[in-house]
Protein backbone atom coordinates (compact mmCIF):
# COMPACT_ATOMS: atom_id res chain seq x y z
CA UNK A 1 0.00 0.00 0.00
CA UNK A 2 1.30 3.83 -1.19
CA UNK A 3 1.59 6.01 2.20
CA UNK A 4 0.08 9.48 0.55
CA UNK A 5 -3.09 10.17 2.88
CA UNK A 6 -2.75 10.05 6.36
CA UNK A 7 0.26 12.04 8.46
CA UNK A 8 2.69 14.34 6.54
CA UNK A 9 6.44 14.02 6.33
CA UNK A 10 6.74 16.39 9.05
CA UNK A 11 4.81 14.28 11.60
CA UNK A 12 6.39 11.28 10.66
CA UNK A 13 9.99 12.68 11.16
CA UNK A 14 8.68 14.09 14.72
CA UNK A 15 7.71 10.71 15.18
CA UNK A 16 11.07 9.24 14.87
CA UNK A 17 12.96 11.99 16.73
CA UNK A 18 10.95 13.00 19.58
CA UNK A 19 9.43 11.16 22.31
CA UNK A 20 8.45 8.36 20.66
CA UNK A 21 4.85 6.97 19.30
CA UNK A 22 3.51 6.77 22.76
CA UNK A 23 4.07 6.98 25.97
CA UNK A 24 2.77 6.37 29.27
CA UNK A 25 3.46 8.11 32.69
CA UNK A 26 2.31 6.98 35.62
CA UNK A 27 -0.57 5.66 34.85
CA UNK A 28 -2.98 3.55 36.53
CA UNK A 29 -5.76 1.63 35.00
CA UNK A 30 -9.04 0.22 36.49
CA UNK A 31 -12.43 1.01 37.19
CA UNK A 32 -13.34 1.67 40.75
CA UNK A 33 -9.78 0.66 41.86
CA UNK A 34 -6.36 0.32 40.32
CA UNK A 35 -5.91 -2.84 38.63
CA UNK A 36 -2.55 -1.54 36.95
CA UNK A 37 -0.12 1.17 38.61
CA UNK A 38 2.43 2.83 37.96
CA UNK A 39 3.00 2.51 34.51
CA UNK A 40 6.10 4.14 32.90
CA UNK A 41 6.66 2.58 29.26
CA UNK A 42 7.47 4.66 26.12
CA UNK A 43 7.26 2.64 22.95
CA UNK A 44 8.92 3.73 19.41
CA UNK A 45 7.16 3.94 15.94
CA UNK A 46 7.22 0.19 14.98
CA UNK A 47 8.16 -1.74 17.77
CA UNK A 48 5.51 -4.88 18.41
CA UNK A 49 5.05 -5.18 22.39
CA UNK A 50 2.87 -8.53 23.26
CA UNK A 51 0.92 -7.77 27.13
CA UNK A 52 1.00 -11.15 28.68
CA UNK A 53 -0.69 -12.28 32.24
CA UNK A 54 -3.17 -14.78 33.74
CA UNK A 55 -7.22 -13.88 32.55
CA UNK A 56 -8.88 -10.92 34.88
CA UNK A 57 -5.58 -9.33 35.71
CA UNK A 58 -6.25 -6.36 33.79
CA UNK A 59 -4.99 -6.58 30.26
CA UNK A 60 -8.24 -5.20 28.07
CA UNK A 61 -8.36 -2.96 30.72
CA UNK A 62 -5.15 -1.76 29.92
CA UNK A 63 -5.50 -1.74 26.48
CA UNK A 64 -8.74 -0.02 26.22
CA UNK A 65 -7.38 3.00 28.51
CA UNK A 66 -4.90 3.53 26.12
CA UNK A 67 -7.90 3.32 23.26
CA UNK A 68 -9.26 6.43 24.72
CA UNK A 69 -12.35 4.30 25.93
CA UNK A 70 -11.78 4.78 29.50
CA UNK A 71 -10.47 7.31 31.62
CA UNK A 72 -7.23 6.64 33.14
CA UNK A 73 -7.64 6.60 36.96
CA UNK A 74 -3.88 8.40 37.48
CA UNK A 75 -0.91 10.11 35.25
CA UNK A 76 -1.05 10.34 31.76
CA UNK A 77 -0.93 9.14 28.31
CA UNK A 78 1.28 11.14 25.65
CA UNK A 79 0.95 10.66 21.75
CA UNK A 80 2.00 12.80 19.08
CA UNK A 81 -0.42 11.39 16.40
CA UNK A 82 -4.29 12.24 15.74
CA UNK A 83 -7.32 11.08 17.80
CA UNK A 84 -8.52 10.34 14.39
CA UNK A 85 -7.25 7.44 12.02
CA UNK A 86 -4.24 7.49 14.25
CA UNK A 87 -5.23 4.63 16.77
CA UNK A 88 -6.61 1.11 15.05
CA UNK A 89 -8.30 -0.90 17.86
CA UNK A 90 -9.33 -4.77 17.56
CA UNK A 91 -11.19 -5.31 20.82
CA UNK A 92 -11.80 -9.29 21.58
CA UNK A 93 -14.60 -9.65 19.57
CA UNK A 94 -13.02 -7.70 16.84
CA UNK A 95 -15.77 -5.16 16.42
CA UNK A 96 -16.81 -5.61 13.13
CA UNK A 97 -20.09 -4.39 12.03
CA UNK A 98 -21.68 -7.88 11.61
CA UNK A 99 -24.70 -6.99 9.29
CA UNK A 100 -22.35 -4.80 7.05
CA UNK A 101 -20.40 -6.21 3.46
CA UNK A 102 -16.85 -7.10 4.30
CA UNK A 103 -16.23 -3.54 1.91
CA UNK A 104 -17.83 -1.60 4.34
CA UNK A 105 -16.19 -2.58 7.50
CA UNK A 106 -13.15 -1.87 5.52
CA UNK A 107 -14.55 1.07 4.58
CA UNK A 108 -14.98 2.38 7.98
CA UNK A 109 -11.64 2.17 8.54
CA UNK A 110 -11.01 4.36 5.40
CA UNK A 111 -13.47 6.77 6.86
CA UNK A 112 -11.29 8.12 9.56
CA UNK A 113 -8.95 9.34 6.67
CA UNK A 114 -11.54 11.93 5.79
CA UNK A 115 -11.88 14.70 7.73
CA UNK A 116 -13.73 14.93 10.67
CA UNK A 117 -16.60 17.32 9.01
CA UNK A 118 -17.22 15.31 6.16
CA UNK A 119 -20.63 14.22 5.81
CA UNK A 120 -20.84 10.20 7.13
CA UNK A 121 -23.82 9.88 4.19
CA UNK A 122 -21.14 10.65 1.57
CA UNK A 123 -19.29 8.40 -0.27
CA UNK A 124 -15.28 8.07 -0.58
CA UNK A 125 -14.07 9.30 -3.13
CA UNK A 126 -12.02 7.06 -6.00
CA UNK A 127 -8.69 7.12 -4.46
CA UNK A 128 -9.83 5.65 -0.99
CA UNK A 129 -11.48 3.07 -2.70
CA UNK A 130 -8.81 1.86 -4.65
CA UNK A 131 -6.94 1.82 -1.11
CA UNK A 132 -9.99 -0.56 0.16
CA UNK A 133 -9.17 -2.63 -3.07
CA UNK A 134 -5.99 -3.36 -2.63
CA UNK A 135 -6.58 -3.64 1.69
CA UNK A 136 -8.86 -6.63 0.63
CA UNK A 137 -6.49 -7.93 -1.58
CA UNK A 138 -3.15 -7.25 0.73
CA UNK A 139 -5.11 -9.68 3.08
CA UNK A 140 -6.94 -12.23 0.45
CA UNK A 141 -9.93 -11.03 1.46
CA UNK A 142 -10.84 -9.97 -2.22
CA UNK A 143 -13.40 -12.52 -3.03
CA UNK A 144 -15.70 -12.05 0.02
CA UNK A 145 -15.99 -8.02 -0.89
CA UNK A 146 -19.68 -7.99 -0.68
CA UNK A 147 -20.65 -11.44 1.88
CA UNK A 148 -21.85 -9.87 5.10
CA UNK A 149 -19.32 -10.16 7.87
CA UNK A 150 -21.92 -13.03 9.90
CA UNK A 151 -21.88 -15.46 7.47
CA UNK A 152 -17.44 -15.53 7.82
CA UNK A 153 -14.83 -17.70 9.43
CA UNK A 154 -13.49 -16.82 12.73
CA UNK A 155 -10.23 -16.46 10.30
CA UNK A 156 -11.93 -14.34 7.23
CA UNK A 157 -13.52 -11.92 10.41
CA UNK A 158 -9.76 -11.74 11.72
CA UNK A 159 -8.44 -10.77 8.48
CA UNK A 160 -11.86 -8.18 7.97
CA UNK A 161 -10.78 -6.38 11.46
CA UNK A 162 -6.90 -6.30 10.89
CA UNK A 163 -7.61 -4.89 7.39
CA UNK A 164 -9.95 -2.25 8.86
CA UNK A 165 -7.23 -0.86 11.06
CA UNK A 166 -4.53 -0.87 8.68
CA UNK A 167 -6.75 1.18 6.02
CA UNK A 168 -6.64 3.91 8.61
CA UNK A 169 -3.06 4.09 7.94
CA UNK A 170 -2.40 3.99 12.06
CA UNK A 171 0.46 5.21 14.18
CA UNK A 172 -0.74 2.86 16.89
CA UNK A 173 -2.94 -0.68 16.46
CA UNK A 174 -4.29 -1.99 19.80
CA UNK A 175 -5.16 -5.71 19.33
CA UNK A 176 -7.06 -7.60 21.91
CA UNK A 177 -5.87 -11.10 21.74
CA UNK A 178 -7.19 -10.86 18.07
CA UNK A 179 -5.90 -14.22 17.08
CA UNK A 180 -8.36 -15.56 19.50
CA UNK A 181 -8.10 -19.83 19.19
CA UNK A 182 -7.40 -19.97 15.47
CA UNK A 183 -5.94 -23.56 14.18
CA UNK A 184 -1.77 -22.68 13.83
CA UNK A 185 -2.19 -22.47 9.56
CA UNK A 186 -4.67 -19.70 10.28
CA UNK A 187 -2.55 -17.55 12.64
CA UNK A 188 0.59 -18.01 10.61
CA UNK A 189 -0.81 -16.77 7.37
CA UNK A 190 -2.51 -14.13 9.45
CA UNK A 191 0.59 -13.44 11.52
CA UNK A 192 2.84 -13.08 7.85
CA UNK A 193 0.25 -10.69 6.56
CA UNK A 194 0.04 -8.37 9.55
CA UNK A 195 3.65 -8.00 10.12
CA UNK A 196 4.77 -6.91 6.39
CA UNK A 197 1.64 -4.39 6.48
CA UNK A 198 2.41 -3.12 9.45
CA UNK A 199 6.12 -2.37 8.82
CA UNK A 200 4.91 -0.67 5.79
CA UNK A 201 3.13 1.78 7.99
CA UNK A 202 5.90 1.59 10.28
CA UNK A 203 2.87 1.33 13.03
CA UNK A 204 3.48 0.31 16.66
CA UNK A 205 1.58 -2.69 17.76
CA UNK A 206 0.61 -3.32 21.25
CA UNK A 207 -1.61 -6.82 21.37
CA UNK A 208 -3.01 -8.93 24.23
CA UNK A 209 -2.01 -12.57 23.89
CA UNK A 210 -2.59 -15.63 26.10
CA UNK A 211 -0.06 -18.24 24.26
CA UNK A 212 3.23 -17.22 25.44
CA UNK A 213 5.22 -18.58 22.43
CA UNK A 214 3.20 -16.92 19.87
CA UNK A 215 3.94 -13.76 21.73
CA UNK A 216 7.56 -14.52 21.52
CA UNK A 217 7.81 -15.19 18.14
CA UNK A 218 5.80 -12.06 17.01
CA UNK A 219 6.93 -9.64 19.92
CA UNK A 220 9.82 -7.26 19.73
CA UNK A 221 9.24 -6.53 23.52
CA UNK A 222 6.78 -8.22 26.15
CA UNK A 223 5.21 -7.01 28.62
CA UNK A 224 4.07 -9.19 32.19
CA UNK A 225 1.22 -7.85 34.57
CA UNK A 226 2.14 -8.98 38.15
CA UNK A 227 0.63 -8.61 41.30
CA UNK A 228 -0.64 -4.85 40.01
CA UNK A 229 2.59 -3.73 38.20
CA UNK A 230 3.69 -3.84 34.31
CA UNK A 231 7.13 -5.63 34.25
CA UNK A 232 9.14 -5.88 30.86
CA UNK A 233 10.81 -8.58 29.73
CA UNK A 234 14.91 -8.09 29.84
CA UNK A 235 14.83 -5.07 32.41
CA UNK B 1 -34.56 -18.53 41.18
CA UNK B 2 -37.65 -20.29 41.30
CA UNK B 3 -38.59 -19.48 44.56
CA UNK B 4 -38.32 -15.83 43.73
CA UNK B 5 -40.14 -16.06 40.41
CA UNK B 6 -43.32 -17.65 42.15
CA UNK B 7 -43.26 -15.21 45.22
CA UNK B 8 -43.06 -11.89 42.05
CA UNK B 9 -45.65 -14.24 40.45
CA UNK B 10 -48.13 -14.30 43.26
CA UNK B 11 -47.54 -10.30 44.55
CA UNK B 12 -48.32 -9.43 40.82
CA UNK B 13 -51.23 -11.30 40.77
CA UNK B 14 -52.75 -10.86 43.93
CA UNK B 15 -52.25 -6.62 43.21
CA UNK B 16 -53.95 -6.90 39.87
CA UNK B 17 -56.89 -8.60 41.90
CA UNK B 18 -56.86 -6.14 44.38
CA UNK B 19 -56.87 -3.18 41.61
CA UNK B 20 -59.53 -4.84 39.41
CA UNK B 21 -61.74 -5.58 42.59
CA UNK B 22 -60.91 -1.97 43.60
CA UNK B 23 -62.36 -0.77 40.49
CA UNK B 24 -65.26 -2.89 39.25
CA UNK B 25 -68.52 -1.93 41.84
CA UNK B 26 -70.80 -4.16 39.78
CA UNK B 27 -69.36 -7.93 39.13
CA UNK B 28 -73.17 -8.72 38.14
CA UNK B 29 -72.47 -6.68 34.52
CA UNK B 30 -70.75 -9.78 33.68
CA UNK B 31 -73.27 -12.36 33.62
CA UNK B 32 -75.64 -10.73 31.49
CA UNK B 33 -72.38 -9.55 28.81
CA UNK B 34 -72.57 -12.80 26.64
CA UNK B 35 -76.16 -12.80 26.13
CA UNK B 36 -76.22 -8.85 25.25
CA UNK B 37 -73.26 -9.04 22.99
CA UNK B 38 -74.73 -12.29 20.86
CA UNK B 39 -77.54 -10.36 20.24
CA UNK B 40 -75.84 -7.44 19.22
CA UNK B 41 -73.68 -9.34 17.09
CA UNK B 42 -76.46 -11.42 15.25
CA UNK B 43 -78.81 -8.08 14.73
CA UNK B 44 -76.42 -5.68 14.43
CA UNK B 45 -73.13 -7.14 12.70
CA UNK B 46 -73.84 -10.17 11.42
CA UNK B 47 -73.57 -10.60 8.53
CA UNK B 48 -71.04 -7.74 7.26
CA UNK B 49 -72.60 -5.70 4.99
CA UNK B 50 -70.51 -5.92 1.34
CA UNK B 51 -72.07 -3.06 -0.34
CA UNK B 52 -69.17 -0.95 0.70
CA UNK B 53 -66.96 -2.70 -1.59
CA UNK B 54 -69.40 -1.57 -4.78
CA UNK B 55 -69.91 2.05 -5.51
CA UNK B 56 -72.14 3.96 -5.20
CA UNK B 57 -75.67 3.85 -7.44
CA UNK B 58 -77.62 7.05 -7.73
CA UNK B 59 -80.91 7.22 -8.33
CA UNK B 60 -79.92 8.30 -12.26
CA UNK B 61 -78.16 4.41 -12.84
CA UNK B 62 -74.69 6.05 -12.86
CA UNK B 63 -72.28 4.87 -10.66
CA UNK B 64 -70.44 7.25 -8.33
CA UNK B 65 -67.00 7.46 -5.83
CA UNK B 66 -68.12 8.16 -2.39
CA UNK B 67 -67.04 12.00 -3.18
CA UNK B 68 -70.19 12.43 -5.48
CA UNK B 69 -66.97 11.71 -8.51
CA UNK B 70 -68.49 9.52 -11.64
CA UNK B 71 -67.01 6.20 -11.45
CA UNK B 72 -65.11 5.57 -14.53
CA UNK B 73 -62.74 2.54 -13.62
CA UNK B 74 -63.03 -0.71 -14.98
CA UNK B 75 -63.88 -2.60 -11.65
CA UNK B 76 -66.76 -0.89 -9.57
CA UNK B 77 -64.24 -1.75 -6.37
CA UNK B 78 -61.98 0.79 -7.34
CA UNK B 79 -64.81 3.17 -6.79
CA UNK B 80 -65.99 1.83 -3.15
CA UNK B 81 -65.85 3.10 -0.08
CA UNK B 82 -63.72 0.63 0.96
CA UNK B 83 -60.75 0.95 -1.75
CA UNK B 84 -61.34 4.96 -1.77
CA UNK B 85 -61.48 4.84 2.12
CA UNK B 86 -58.39 2.31 2.31
CA UNK B 87 -56.16 4.04 -0.43
CA UNK B 88 -56.17 7.51 1.16
CA UNK B 89 -55.88 5.98 5.13
CA UNK B 90 -52.79 4.32 3.35
CA UNK B 91 -50.87 6.73 1.46
CA UNK B 92 -51.71 9.02 5.50
CA UNK B 93 -49.94 6.02 7.09
CA UNK B 94 -47.31 5.88 4.42
CA UNK B 95 -46.55 9.40 4.62
CA UNK B 96 -46.22 9.75 8.49
CA UNK B 97 -44.38 6.58 9.01
CA UNK B 98 -42.01 7.65 6.43
CA UNK B 99 -41.05 11.62 7.70
CA UNK B 100 -42.09 10.11 11.91
CA UNK B 101 -39.00 7.73 10.90
CA UNK B 102 -36.44 10.19 9.15
CA UNK B 103 -36.67 12.68 12.39
CA UNK B 104 -37.07 9.55 15.05
CA UNK B 105 -33.52 8.43 14.27
CA UNK B 106 -31.43 11.29 15.00
CA UNK B 107 -33.46 12.05 17.98
CA UNK B 108 -33.18 8.31 19.15
CA UNK B 109 -29.38 8.43 18.40
CA UNK B 110 -29.55 11.62 21.09
CA UNK B 111 -31.16 9.69 23.37
CA UNK B 112 -29.30 6.67 23.52
CA UNK B 113 -27.43 6.21 26.18
CA UNK B 114 -24.32 4.32 24.28
CA UNK B 115 -24.05 6.87 22.04
CA UNK B 116 -24.64 10.54 23.88
CA UNK B 117 -23.98 11.68 27.16
CA UNK B 118 -26.81 12.00 29.46
CA UNK B 119 -27.18 15.89 29.21
CA UNK B 120 -28.51 15.25 25.91
CA UNK B 121 -29.70 12.08 26.38
CA UNK B 122 -31.90 12.83 28.44
CA UNK B 123 -33.42 16.23 27.18
CA UNK B 124 -33.59 13.86 24.20
CA UNK B 125 -35.83 11.71 25.71
CA UNK B 126 -38.38 14.35 27.04
CA UNK B 127 -38.66 15.42 23.72
CA UNK B 128 -39.97 12.00 22.63
CA UNK B 129 -42.09 11.64 25.95
CA UNK B 130 -43.25 14.55 25.51
CA UNK B 131 -44.60 13.66 21.82
CA UNK B 132 -45.90 9.90 22.49
CA UNK B 133 -47.94 11.28 26.05
CA UNK B 134 -50.71 12.86 23.63
CA UNK B 135 -52.26 9.86 21.98
CA UNK B 136 -52.53 10.72 18.13
CA UNK B 137 -56.11 11.15 18.56
CA UNK B 138 -55.95 14.28 20.66
CA UNK B 139 -53.06 15.64 18.15
CA UNK B 140 -55.29 14.95 15.62
CA UNK B 141 -57.82 16.79 17.25
CA UNK B 142 -55.31 19.85 17.96
CA UNK B 143 -54.50 19.75 14.28
CA UNK B 144 -58.05 19.89 12.85
CA UNK B 145 -59.22 23.04 15.03
CA UNK B 146 -55.72 24.50 13.88
CA UNK B 147 -56.33 24.03 10.10
CA UNK B 148 -59.72 22.17 9.54
CA UNK B 149 -60.91 18.96 8.70
CA UNK B 150 -58.76 16.92 5.92
CA UNK B 151 -56.13 14.39 5.79
CA UNK B 152 -53.75 17.17 6.75
CA UNK B 153 -54.39 17.17 10.32
CA UNK B 154 -54.31 13.69 10.23
CA UNK B 155 -51.03 13.00 8.78
CA UNK B 156 -49.38 15.94 11.46
CA UNK B 157 -50.87 14.09 14.10
CA UNK B 158 -49.79 10.53 12.78
CA UNK B 159 -46.25 12.23 12.03
CA UNK B 160 -46.04 13.64 15.43
CA UNK B 161 -47.06 10.06 17.17
CA UNK B 162 -44.58 8.14 15.57
CA UNK B 163 -41.69 10.46 16.54
CA UNK B 164 -42.38 9.62 19.99
CA UNK B 165 -43.52 6.18 19.68
CA UNK B 166 -40.67 5.30 17.29
CA UNK B 167 -37.57 7.17 18.58
CA UNK B 168 -38.45 5.07 22.45
CA UNK B 169 -38.36 1.87 20.35
CA UNK B 170 -35.56 2.97 17.96
CA UNK B 171 -33.14 4.25 21.56
CA UNK B 172 -34.19 0.88 23.04
CA UNK B 173 -32.79 -1.08 20.21
CA UNK B 174 -29.69 0.91 19.82
CA UNK B 175 -29.21 0.71 23.29
CA UNK B 176 -29.07 -3.18 22.92
CA UNK B 177 -26.71 -3.56 20.09
CA UNK B 178 -22.91 -5.25 20.91
CA UNK B 179 -20.89 -2.29 22.32
CA UNK B 180 -17.95 -3.87 20.29
CA UNK B 181 -18.31 -1.91 16.96
CA UNK B 182 -19.27 0.93 18.67
CA UNK B 183 -16.30 0.86 20.79
CA UNK B 184 -14.05 0.20 17.60
CA UNK B 185 -15.69 3.15 15.89
CA UNK B 186 -14.97 5.64 19.11
CA UNK B 187 -11.44 4.15 19.40
CA UNK B 188 -11.05 4.90 15.63
CA UNK B 189 -11.84 8.51 16.02
CA UNK B 190 -15.20 8.21 13.84
CA UNK B 191 -17.91 10.69 14.79
CA UNK B 192 -21.25 10.00 16.27
CA UNK B 193 -22.71 10.49 12.80
CA UNK B 194 -20.54 8.33 11.04
CA UNK B 195 -21.23 6.06 14.10
CA UNK B 196 -24.77 6.37 13.38
CA UNK B 197 -24.93 5.77 9.77
CA UNK B 198 -22.34 3.42 9.79
CA UNK B 199 -22.45 0.97 13.10
CA UNK B 200 -25.92 1.77 14.47
CA UNK B 201 -28.03 1.48 11.92
CA UNK B 202 -26.76 -1.33 10.61
CA UNK B 203 -26.40 -3.46 13.58
CA UNK B 204 -29.95 -2.98 14.65
CA UNK B 205 -31.40 -2.53 11.27
CA UNK B 206 -33.75 -5.94 11.85
CA UNK B 207 -34.93 -4.11 14.76
CA UNK B 208 -35.45 -0.86 12.90
CA UNK B 209 -37.26 -2.37 10.13
CA UNK B 210 -39.42 -4.44 12.10
CA UNK B 211 -40.29 -1.16 14.11
CA UNK B 212 -40.89 0.30 11.09
CA UNK B 213 -43.38 -2.34 9.85
CA UNK B 214 -44.63 -2.36 12.61
CA UNK B 215 -45.06 1.28 13.58
CA UNK B 216 -46.74 1.36 9.84
CA UNK B 217 -49.20 -1.00 10.53
CA UNK B 218 -50.06 0.65 13.78
CA UNK B 219 -50.68 3.61 11.81
CA UNK B 220 -52.86 2.24 9.15
CA UNK B 221 -55.09 0.62 12.16
CA UNK B 222 -54.65 3.94 13.95
CA UNK B 223 -55.82 6.18 10.72
CA UNK B 224 -58.68 4.36 10.85
CA UNK B 225 -59.87 5.63 14.38
CA UNK B 226 -58.16 9.27 13.37
CA UNK B 227 -60.99 9.22 10.91
CA UNK B 228 -63.13 10.27 14.04
CA UNK B 229 -62.20 13.26 13.89
CA UNK B 230 -62.44 13.93 10.28
CA UNK B 231 -58.96 13.16 9.57
CA UNK B 232 -59.91 11.38 6.46
CA UNK B 233 -59.71 8.03 5.27
CA UNK B 234 -61.44 5.05 5.93
CA UNK B 235 -62.00 5.58 9.25
CA UNK B 236 -64.38 8.35 8.59
CA UNK B 237 -66.65 6.21 6.60
CA UNK B 238 -66.25 3.87 9.80
CA UNK B 239 -67.54 6.70 11.85
CA UNK B 240 -70.63 7.47 9.68
CA UNK B 241 -71.56 4.12 10.21
CA UNK B 242 -71.22 3.71 13.89
CA UNK B 243 -73.35 7.11 14.49
CA UNK B 244 -77.07 7.50 13.91
CA UNK B 245 -78.05 6.05 11.07
CA UNK B 246 -76.31 3.09 12.71
CA UNK B 247 -74.97 0.61 10.06
CA UNK B 248 -72.72 -1.98 12.35
CA UNK B 249 -72.58 -4.67 9.43
CA UNK B 250 -70.94 -1.96 7.32
CA UNK B 251 -69.00 -0.69 9.92
CA UNK B 252 -67.94 -4.57 10.58
CA UNK B 253 -67.57 -4.98 6.43
CA UNK B 254 -64.75 -2.06 6.61
CA UNK B 255 -63.40 -3.35 9.57
CA UNK B 256 -62.59 -6.85 7.64
CA UNK B 257 -61.21 -4.71 5.21
CA UNK B 258 -58.48 -3.09 7.49
CA UNK B 259 -57.34 -6.39 9.32
CA UNK B 260 -57.01 -8.01 5.94
CA UNK B 261 -54.44 -5.03 5.19
CA UNK B 262 -53.12 -5.42 8.46
CA UNK B 263 -52.07 -8.80 7.70
CA UNK B 264 -51.31 -7.75 4.23
CA UNK B 265 -48.48 -5.42 6.17
CA UNK B 266 -47.46 -7.66 8.80
CA UNK B 267 -46.48 -10.62 5.94
CA UNK B 268 -44.44 -7.93 3.88
CA UNK B 269 -43.43 -6.70 7.29
CA UNK B 270 -41.56 -10.68 7.41
CA UNK B 271 -40.06 -10.48 3.70
CA UNK B 272 -38.64 -7.33 4.42
CA UNK B 273 -36.75 -8.42 7.55
CA UNK B 274 -36.05 -11.71 6.18
CA UNK B 275 -33.14 -10.04 4.30
CA UNK B 276 -31.42 -8.59 7.05
CA UNK B 277 -32.29 -11.12 9.91
CA UNK B 278 -29.53 -12.86 11.64
CA UNK B 279 -28.66 -15.42 9.10
CA UNK B 280 -31.70 -15.96 7.58
CA UNK B 281 -34.11 -16.65 10.99
CA UNK B 282 -37.12 -15.72 9.59
CA UNK B 283 -36.14 -16.78 5.54
CA UNK B 284 -38.45 -16.85 3.11
CA UNK B 285 -42.00 -17.29 5.38
CA UNK B 286 -44.94 -19.02 3.70
CA UNK B 287 -47.77 -16.46 3.78
CA UNK B 288 -50.16 -18.48 6.09
CA UNK B 289 -47.67 -18.46 8.96
CA UNK B 290 -49.14 -14.73 9.79
CA UNK B 291 -52.55 -16.06 10.76
CA UNK B 292 -50.62 -18.63 13.30
CA UNK B 293 -50.50 -18.40 17.07
CA UNK B 294 -47.18 -17.17 17.93
CA UNK B 295 -46.10 -20.46 19.82
CA UNK B 296 -47.25 -22.35 16.67
CA UNK B 297 -45.42 -20.33 14.26
CA UNK B 298 -42.09 -20.76 16.08
CA UNK B 299 -42.02 -23.38 15.68
CA UNK B 300 -42.85 -23.66 12.28
CA UNK B 301 -40.03 -21.60 11.66
CA UNK B 302 -37.45 -23.92 13.82
CA UNK B 303 -38.40 -26.95 10.92
CA UNK B 304 -38.38 -24.43 7.96
CA UNK B 305 -34.97 -22.89 9.26
CA UNK B 306 -33.95 -27.02 9.76
CA UNK B 307 -35.09 -28.34 6.72
CA UNK B 308 -33.60 -25.11 4.97
CA UNK B 309 -29.93 -25.51 6.30
CA UNK B 310 -30.06 -29.31 5.80
CA UNK B 311 -30.71 -28.42 1.97
CA UNK B 312 -27.82 -25.86 2.21
CA UNK B 313 -25.30 -28.48 3.41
Amino acid sequence: MKDEHTLTEKDDSEHKTESGVLELRNLAVGYDEALISEINVKIKPGETIAILGPSGIGKTTLLRTIAGLIRPLDGEIIHDFPKRSGIGYIPQRLGLVRHSSVRSNVALGARTRKPSWYPAILPLGRELNNDIDSALESLNIQDLSTNPVRILSGGQQRRVAIARSLIQRPKLILADEFLGELDTENVNSIIKATKSLISEIEATLIMVEHHEERAQEIADRIWRIKDGKLFEDGE
Amino acid sequence: MNKKFIITTVILLSLTWMFLDDLVEDWGQIESAPERLETFFNEDLWPPDWSVLEAEEWADGTLHKPDGELCTEDYEFFCSKAWTGMVITIKMAFISTLIGFMISVPIASLAASNLAPLPIAIPARVILAGLRSLPSIIWALLFAIALGFGPLPGILAMTLYTIGYLGKLQYEAIEGIANAPLESAMAMGLTHSERLVHVVIPESSNDLLSQLMFMFEYNVRHGTVLGLVGAGGIGMYIDNYINPPFAYDKAFALLIVVFVVVVIIDLISMFVRSYVIEDGDVKRPKWWTVLLPAGIAADYYKKFRAKDSDESE
